[in-house]
C-alpha cells in the first residue's frame, strides 16, 4: 500500500506529533488514516452520482409522463405499500443507530458491547434485505413492464446490491476486530465501515421519499 | 484490547523508502511504480492509436468514391463506431490522464507514488481488459458497434450484440477513469511537498487536479448511462422505450453529462502540458499563473452545465436550448483567459524551437480554431443547420487532433527524456511534427465547407451529396491522401522511440532547463523518486530568480537551470538560456 511514509508540510508534522504524544499514534498511521478517509469519502460521493444519475433517469421519466403510476394493458399500477416500506426503513435506520453504537464502544475500548452491536446491525441489514426480498416478490409491476418498474428495480436493486456489500464488509470487520487487526488507536477500517453504511442509510431516505411517499 | 498481536511498525517519517522490485513480473507488468504504469499506458495507448487510426484510413478509402464500394454499408458503420469509441477511450483516456498524469504529477508535487499505488495498477490494468471486450465484439454474427460512438438507443438497442460489449467495455474504462480521478485528486490533496501551497502548485498538477474532479464525478455519470442501456439491451428494461414509457432523450441527457465534462478530460491535461512547455522553451515566467489555475477549474465546473447543447436537434424544450448556449458560450472566457496568457508568455520570451515547442505553439493556432468553431456550433439555429454535417466532425477533430493530441505530442516529446533518460532524434521530430500538423490541416480544413454545403456525416456514400456539389470528390481525395500523412507522422514516433531508446543521446536530470521538480532528479526517475522530500519556497516559473527549492537531493544543482548540451542539436554548441 502506499504506507510509504511521505512527511509533507511542517504543520502537518507538529499536528501528528501532538497527536502522538496525547493519543499514542505514530505519525506515519495517523497520515496513512489521513489519505485513506479521503479517498474512502470521494468513492462515497462518486457512489452519490451514480445514484443521482439513476434518480435523475426516474425524475426525467416521471415527469414526462402523462399519468402517474403508469398504466400498463389498460391498467393503472397500483402505489406501493407504504406501511411495509416504512417498517423495512425502520429497520435499515435502527441498524444506523446500532453501527453507531457499535463504533463508539469500540473508541471506548468495550469490545463485549462492540461485539453485541455490530451483529446487531449486520442481523438488521440482513433484515432489510429480506423485507427487500418479499417487497419484490409482491411488487404491483416488473422490472421490464414499465418506466415505473425500471426506475423502481433498478434503483432499489443497486440499493440492495450496496446493502449486501455492506453485509458483507461488516462481517469482514468483525472477524478482523475479533482477531486483533484493529487497536485502540487504528481502526481506520471501521470508521470506513460506519461511514458506508450510513451512507446507504441516507441513499435509502431518498428512495423512500421517492418511491413510497410521493 | 488485544494491543500486541499486531505490532506496531515505528516508521522514521522522513526516510521511509520501500525497496525497488527486482522480478520481472512486478517491475515491469504488474508494477506499482506510477511512472512505470505511466510508460505501460502509453504504450497502449500508441497501440490502441494505431489501430483505431487504421479504422479511419479504411473510411478514407471507401469516401474516395462517392458511391463508396470499399465496403459493404453495415462494416462502415462498425468503422466509425469503433474508431470514435476506441480513439476517445481507449486512446485519448490512457495516453492524457493515464500516461503523462501518472508520470509527470507524482514528481511535479515532490510525492514517492501516487496515495494508492495497487489500485492505480488495478486502473491501468482495466484499460486493457476493456480493450478485449470491444474488439471480441468484431467476432459476434452482427459484428461490432455500428450505431455510432455515442450508442444513441433505439438503434443501439436494435443493432444486436454489439452494444451490450460497447456497455460492458465502456463502463470498464469508466471503473479505471473513476479510480485514477479519486487516486490523483487524494494524491494532490495530501501528498504535496512541504511548502507546496496550492498557488505554487505547478500548472500541469493544476490541470491535472480539475481533470480528476472530472474524472471522478462525470465518469460515474456515464458508468449509470451505460448500465442504464446495458440493462435495455441484455433485459429488455424499457429506460429508453417510449412504449412502456420510457424516453430515448433520456439517454442522450445521461450520456452527454459526462460526455461534453469528458472531452475536457482530454484537452484540461493538454492545458497543463502547454503551460509547462511554453514557459521553458520561451525561457519567460509564465503570464497569469493564477488565471491560468483558476479557469481549468472553471472549465471543468462549468463543463458539467452545458451537456445538452449536442441536443439542440434531438428536440428538447425551447426555453431550454437558450440557457444551454449561453453557458456554453460562456467556457470560452476562461479558455480565452487561457489563451491569451499563454500568447503574453510567448511576448519578449527567447523561443527555442524544439519539437515540443513547436507543437504547443500549433496547438495555439489549432486549438483555438476549433474552439472558434465550437462557439459558432453551440449558437441555436446554427447548430440545426450544421448537427448532421461534417462541419461538426471537423470541429471535434480540430478540438481533439489539433488540441488534445497536439498537445499530448508535446507533453510526450518535453517528458520522453525524464521517463527514460533517453533524448528523442530533434530531427524526426520535427519531421513527424510537420507531417502530423500538415496531415491534420489537410484531412479536416475542407471537412468545413463540405459541411457547411451539407455533406452528411457517418454515410457510407457521398454520391447525392456529390451530384449537387461536384468538389466533393476532389476534396475528399484530398482528405484522404492527408490523412495518411497522420498515421505517417505517428509511426514515425514510434521509430524515434525505438531509435533513441537503443542510440539516443544521455538526456541528463535536466535538459531542457525546466524549473520544476521533476527535472531536480535523475533521468529516468529513481524508484523512490526523492531521497529526501525538498521543500518548496515559491511557484516555479520566475527565470530570473535562483531554484525555490530547499533539500533537493542534487545538491550541485544550478540555481539557474539552462538547457543542456543534449538538448541542442549536434554540433551547436552556443550556450542557449536565459
Amino acid at each position: 500500500m502506499a504506507v510509504s511514509a511521505k512527511a509533507r508540510s511542517s504543520a502537518f508534522l507538529e499536528r501528528a506529533s501532538v497527536e502522538a504524544r496525547f493519543h499514542d499514534v505514530d505519525p506515519v498511521y495517523a497520515e496513512t488514516r489521513d489519505i485513506r478517509t479521503l479517498g474512502f469519502v470521494l468513492f462515497l460521493l462518486a457512489d452519490c452520482i451514480l445514484f443521482s444519475s439513476f434518480i435523475f433517469a426516474y425524475l426525467y421519466l416521471r415527469t414526462s409522463a402523462p399519468v402517474w403510476p403508469p398504466v400498463v394493458d389498460g391498467k393503472q399500477i397500483e402505489h406501493l405499500d407504504v406501511a411495509f416500506g416504512a417498517m423495512n426503513s425502520i429497520v435499515l435506520f435502527g441498524s444506523g443507530v446500532t453501527m453507531h453504537f457499535a463504533l463508539e464502544s469500540w473508541k471506548n475500548l468495550k469490545k463485549a458491547a462492540f461485539n453485541f452491536w455490530i451483529v446487531l446491525t449486520i442481523a438488521l441489514g440482513l433484515g432489510f434485505l429480506s423485507g427487500q426480498a418479499h417487497e419484490y416478490l409482491s411488487a404491483p409491476m416488473t422490472w421490464t413492464g414499465s418506466s415505473f418498474g425500471a426506475s423502481f428495480f433498478t434503483l432499489t436493486g443497486l440499493h440492495g446490491f450496496h446493502v449486501f456489500a455492506g453485509v458483507v464488509f461488516l462481517t469482514v470487520l468483525a472477524i478482523q476486530a475479533n482477531r486483533g487487526v484493529y487497536t485502540g488507536s487504528k481502526y481506520f477500517g471501521l470508521v470506513a465501515g460506519t461511514l458506508y453504511w450510513h451512507f446507504v442509510d441516507v441513499i435509502w431516505v431518498l428512495l423512500f421519499f421517492l418511491f413510497y411517499l410521493w | 484490547m488485544d494491543v500486541a498481536a499486531h505490532p506496531v511498525e515505528q516508521h522514521e517519517a522522513h526516510d521511509h523508502i520501500h525497496p525497488a522490485p527486482t522480478g520481472f513480473i512486478q517491475k515491469y507488468v504488474f508494477s506499482i511504480d506510477h511512472k512505470v504504469i505511466a510508460i505501460q499506458y502509453f504504450v497502449t495507448g500508441l497501440l490502441f492509436m494505431l489501430i483505431a487510426g487504421s479504422f479511419a484510413e479504411l473510411m478514407r478509402i471507401q469516401l474516395w468514391n462517392p458511391k463508396g464500394t470499399f465496403m459493404d454499408y453495415h462494416t462502415f458503420n462498425q468503422m466509425f463506431t469503433m474508431h470514435g469509441t476506441v480513439m476517445v477511450w481507449l486512446v485519448l483516456i490512457p495516453l492524457v490522464t493515464g500516461s503523462l498524469g501518472n508520470l509527470v504529477m507524482p514528481l511535479q508535487i515532490g510525492a514517492r507514488d501516487v496515495a494508492f499505488p495497487w489500485l492505480n495498477m488495478l486502473s491501468f490494468w482495466l484499460i486493457p481488459v476493456s480493450g478485449l471486450i470491444l474488439f471480441s465484439a468484431f467476432l459476434l454474427p452482427d459484428g461490432a458497434p455500428a450505431a455510432g460512438w455515442t450508442e444513441y438507443p433505439p438503434i443501439s438497442i436494435q443493432q444486436g450484440t454489439g452494444g451490450i460489449f460497447y456497455c460492458l467495455a465502456i463502463i470498464v474504462v469508466g471503473i479505471s477513469s473513476t479510480l485514477t480521478g479519486l487516486n490523483f485528486l487524494v494524491t494532490i490533496f495530501k501528498m504535496r511537498a512541504p511548502g507546496m501551497t496550492w498557488t505554487r502548485m505547478p500548472l500541469f498538477t493544476w490541470a491535472t487536479f480539475a481533470t480528476a474532479l472530472i474524472n471522478l464525478f462525470a465518469t460515474v455519470a456515464l458508468s449509470a448511462a451505460l448500465l442504464a442501456l446495458l440493462f435495455a439491451q441484455a433485459f429488455n428494461v424499457p429506460f429508453f422505450d417510449p412504449a412502456r414509457g420510457g424516453s430515448p432523450i433520456l439517454y442522450q441527457h445521461m450520456f452527454w453529462f459526462y460526455s461534453h465534462p469528458a472531452v475536457y478530460i482530454f484537452i484540461l491535461p493538454a492545458f497543463g502540458v502547454i503551460s509547462e512547455v511554453l514557459p521553458t522553451f520561451a525561457r519567460k515566467t509564465i503570464f497569469g499563473y493564477k488565471m491560468i489555475a483558476f479557469s481549468s477549474l472553471a472549465i471543468a465546473i462549468l463543463g458539467f452545465a452545458v451537456w445538452a447543447h449536442h441536443m439542440f436537434p434531438s428536440g428538447i424544450a425551447p426555453w431550454l436550448q437558450i440557457p444551454f448556449m449561453i453557458l456554453t458560450y460562456l467556457i470560452g472566457i476562461p479558455t480565452g483567459i487561457k489563451i491569451f496568457s499563454w500568447m503574453a508568455t510567448l511576448w519578449g520570451g527567447r523561443i527555442q524551437f524544439t519539437t515540443p515547442m513547436m507543437y504547443a505553439l500549433a496547438f495555439l493556432g489549432t486549438f483555438s480554431f476549433g474552439g472558434i468553431t465550437g462557439v459558432y456550433l453551440a449558437c441555436v439555429p446554427v447548430d440545426f443547420h450544421e448537427h448532421g454535417s461534417y462541419f461538426v466532425v471537423a470541429h471535434f477533430h480540430y478540438v481533439v487532433g489539433g488540441g488534445a493530441v497536439a498537445a499530448f505530442f508535446a507533453g510526450f516529446y518535453y517528458w520522453f527524456p525524464k521517463a527514460t533518460g533517453r533524448m528523442l532524434s530533434e530531427k524526426m521530430g520535427h519531421l513527424s511534427f510537420w507531417l502530423f500538423m500538415i496531415g491534420l490541416t489537410g484531412t479536416f480544413m475542407p471537412m468545413h465547407w463540405l459541411g457547411l454545403e451539407g455533406m452528411p456525416r457517418r454515410y457510407a456514400s457521398y454520391e447525392v451529396f456529390a451530384k449537387a456539389f461536384p468538389d466533393a470528390v476532389f476534396w475528399n481525395r484530398f482528405e484522404s491522401l492527408s490523412s495518411s500523412l497522420m498515421v505517417l507522422s505517428v509511426l514515425l514516433v514510434a521509430i524515434n522511440i525505438i531509435v533513441s531508446l537503443r542510440s539516443g543521446r544521455r538526456a541528463g536530470n535536466n535538459p531542457w532547463g525546466a524549473r520544476t521538480l521533476e527535472w531536480m532528479i535523475s533521468s529516468p526517475a529513481p524508484y523512490y523518486n526523492f531521497k529526501k522530500i525538498p521543500i518548496v519556497l515559491d511557484k516555479p516559473y520566475d527565470f530570473t530568480q535562483p531554484l525555490p527549492y530547499r533539500n533537493l537531493d542534487d545538491e550541485h544543482q544550478d540555481p539557474y537551470p539552462v538547457p543542456s548540451e543534449a538538448a541542442l542539436p549536434r554540433g551547436a554548441t552556443a550556450a542557449v538560456g536565459a
